[in-house]
């Protein structure tokens, strides 16, 4: 009984092991390579009388020397273990996969090449004429598929003519390809036929020329010093891989022309792509996406924030029933405005966080976040930014908090702080509620005005805090110019997706609630007093240092304003309203956090205690002011870093601050 | 696959369908030298592949966390399952 062994070569899901397991069925054994991890599988069969050893090789791109598979495979090959090496290719993409048989081309081991996958290029409406490509080739080739059992007689037959005929590929038309890179002829003149036993001096060329360490060594040892600079000289302007790679596929083509027939496919794109990455309405259409995106969440936010209002009553309830019971007023006061505040505040914030987490991940899920994320590509990268950043900016219109939980679909850590970081510049829903009220109070008609300078001055604000927080977050190699597959629209898979989300709301309830108490506990502190305003800390030391904060255009009831908004916004007018009216701090700046309406003369009021350039200097230390205790939380939930969370909130205190004495000064030049 | 290169590094993003309605040529030819331009290490893959350092161990409250600092595997209770999957691929230009 004669003997032959098999090398199974081909790119990775090229149907190797498909091959290999029908053709050795158990007679197969699973090793490693010697003092490697890869995998080595060796198995036998018997046909016509010959036993056959079978190696499948491991799978690998091509016959360079980028990783151990291909180190392996290469080595075997020219090692002249296999008596013959059977190239396998998918036959569905075969521009694609016949890139292992070019780059095969010029090695001394007799081959034959099967083209897999037949019922897939048929399903593609392909034909592929075998002899045609047979001759072209001067290598037997067949056409089959691996999982069909029946379909092996065909590769037998295939097997022992290539065996026979100890068959190589012609390579004419490849070189002919090669000569064409500068230096080519004269590296392959300086190569004899017996440097490398194995390979062609055609092929060790090409390898030179792609810059292959390991053939490179080799020739080091094999050449002599005249020879070596006469290489390297000549290699100087060739091109390198990519003009050997031009080469291969150039051939590839060549080869496959009258060989494969397909119906012809034009580029396209559907409907709905043809919209997100237009250059004219590509953007419109994202910021779109995105505000039917954040109004969608409200709907299932909406019953949450509900019971958390339910928190708020209990509240006034728990309050009554304290006080009848003559529980003492510090107690009252810490469960009431402490604890049940709190409690109510995290829960109407878990509304929005399940509201967005659903609708963005669900818009990530069926594919548009890639769309939205293409589209802003550009603009973001101006910034250091993925073109993803631009949703947690858009939904920070509407709440801080919901754009720094929007940041999770960032990837990369430093691009996903700076995204917060800037986000939070953009004034959010609180502060749209309050910028248009006072502003129409203290400049009437003027106030569009100040609304479209505090959008410019968002614009200019970001652009600064990129620049200064980007340095050290975003890496210069991180950002470069970007290639995308969209991939296609899909249905969500619901179950993975509410998983992630209720998950998701879990952690951020554990995570929030603990910052929100204490916060709200420190403030309750500071602004308790026993019914006097004077008695509380934050009026004590309002009052001192307002020397220093009316450089800045903030009386001290402006800016204990400006340090409440900081746990939310919403309680800024409120606190006003308590101070200027005369009422308790303490109790000013509860009946504030619990939403009370404002002192319904407030207008009469600001307008009698508070100049114009102090009310310009509000606006801006409010609207650039940290978000509130919230938006702090969420930060630190998505960054995981206290370190990076206090620096930004201490740089929006401070910029917010500046921006409020620059309004200052300048309103005082103009009123 | 100069011209190719060549338009990945004028830093405008573009689809696999640009790409190839610019080099006139079909998806299926910009695909295979994306992948033989990664192979040579011109361009790098930066995303739809699964991140070796998911979290970055620092999630290790979030539920589901695999701990997957130092494995390959997405930590799930940061990033939805298959995410990377709906978000395309992406190569950048080394």
């Amino acid at each position: 009984m004669s003997a032959a062994t098999i090398a199974l070569l081909g790119q990775p899901n090229s149907g190797k092991s498909t091959v290999f397991n029908a053709l050795t069925g158990m007679r197969q054994h699973v090793g490693n390579w010697p003092g490697k991890t890869v995998e080595k599988k060796e198995g036998s069969f018997a046909h016509n009388g010959t036993t056959y050893e079978v190696a499948d090789l491991p799978g690998s791109y091509s016959m360079s020397a980028n990783s151990d598979e291909e180190v392996i495979t290469r080595d075997f090959i020219t090692s002249g273990k296999a008596d013959v090496v059977c190239i396998l290719a998918d036959s569905s993409q075969l521009e694609r996969s016949l890139f292992m048989l070019a780059d095969y081309a010029g090695l001394d081991a007799p081959c034959f090449l099967v083209l897999n996958m037949e019922d897939v290029a048929k399903d593609q409406g392909k034909s592929i004429d075998v002899n045609v490509l047979e001759k072209k080739l001067g290598i037997p080739v067949m056409l089959f598929s691996a999982t069909d059992t029946k379909a092996y007689d065909k590769f037998y037959e295939t097997l022992e003519r290539a065996l026979k005929g100890k068959t190589r590929i012609n390579v004419s038309e490849l070189e002919k390809e090669y000569e064409k890179i500068e230096g080519y002829n004269d590296i392959k003149s300086s190569i004899s036929e017996k440097a490398l036993s194995g390979c062609t001096p055609m092929w060790l060329t090409a390898k030179y020329i792609e810059g292959d360490k390991v053939v490179s060594a080799k020739l080091n040892e094999a050449l002599s010093k005249d020879s070596l600079s006469k290489l390297e000289a000549a290699s100087k302007n060739s091109g390198g891989a990519i003009a050997t790679g031009e080469c291969k596929f150039k051939w590839i083509d060549e080869l496959l022309t009258g060989v494969v027939n397909k119906p012809k496919t034009s580029v396209s794109l559907g409907k709905l792509d043809r919209i997100y990455t237009s250059k004219v309405w590509g953007k419109p259409a994202v910021v779109l996406t995105v505000i039917l995106g954040l109004i969608a969440s409200f709907i299932p936010a909406l019953p949450i924030m509900g019971l958390g209002s339910v928190v708020d009553m209990l509240k006034n309830v728990v309050h009554d029933a304290l006080v009848n019971a003559a529980v003492p007023d510090i107690l009252t006061g810490l469960i009431c405005d402490v604890v049940l505040q709190s409690m109510g505040y995290v829960i109407k914030m878990l509304g929005f966080v399940l509201g967005v987490t659903l609708v963005f991940g669900l818009l990530e899920e069926v594919g548009i976040m890639a769309r939205i994320s293409y589209v802003f590509d550009n603009t973001m990268g101006r910034l250091g930014l993925q073109g993803k950043s631009v949703m947690p900016f858009l939904v920070s219109f509407g709440c801080t908090m919901g754009g720094a939980a929007g940041a999770r679909v960032i990837d990369n850590w430093g691009q996903k702080v700076l995204t917060i970081a800037l986000a939070w510049a953009v004034p959010c829903g609180a502060a749209w509620a309050i910028i248009p009220m006072l502003s129409t109070v203290f400049f009437g008609l003027g106030a569009p005005l100040v609304i479209v300078v505090i959008l410019l001055v968002m614009i200019l604000h970001m652009w600064i805090t990129a620049k200064i927080f980007g340095k050290g977050l975003v890496k210069k190699e991180d950002r470069c110019g970007m290639i995308m597959e969209l991939p296609p629209y899909h249905k969500p898979k619901w179950g993975a997706l509410l998983r992630y989300v209720f998950g998701r709301t879990k952690d951020t309830f554990f995570r929030v609630v603990k910052v929100v108490l204490i916060v709200c506990l420190i403030f309750w502190l500071l602004s308790y007093g026993s019914g006097e305003t004077d008695t509380s800390i934050l009026y004590r030391v309002g009052t001192a240092i307002e020397p220093v904060t009316k450089f800045f255009g903030l009386p001290w009831q402006l800016f204990i304003a400006f340090i409440a908004a900081s746990v939310g916004k919403e309680g800024a007018v409120g606190v006003i309203s308590a101070l200027y009216a005369g009422t308790s701090y303490g109790e000013g700046f509860a009946a504030a956090m619990s939403g009370a309406a404002r002192a319904a003369n407030l207008n009469e009021l600001l307008l009698a205690n508070v100049s114009k350039p102090e009310a310009l200097a509000f606006i801006f230390a409010i609207t650039f002011n940290l978000p509130c205790v919230v938006a702090l939380a969420a930060t630190y939930q998505e960054i995981h870093s206290v370190k990076w969370t206090l620096k930004i909130a201490l740089y929006y205190t401070v910029v917010a601050l500046l921006l409020a004495c620059v309004a200052y000064h300048v309103g005082l030049l103009i009123f | 696959m100069t011209e190719l290169l060549n338009l990945l590094k004028d830093g405008n993003s573009r689809t696999v369908e640009m790409l190839a309605f610019e080099l006139k040529t079909d998806k299926a030819d910009v695909e295979r030298q994306l992948e033989y331009l990664e192979h040579i290490g011109a361009i790098k893959r930066v995303q739809g592949l699964p991140q070796p350092e998911g979290c970055g161990g620092t999630c290790g409250s979030c539920s589901g966390c695999s701990g997957c600092e130092g494995s390959a595997a997405v930590c799930k209770g940061c990033i939805p399952k298959n995410a990377d999957d709906n978000m395309g691929t992406l190569w950048e230009v080394v």
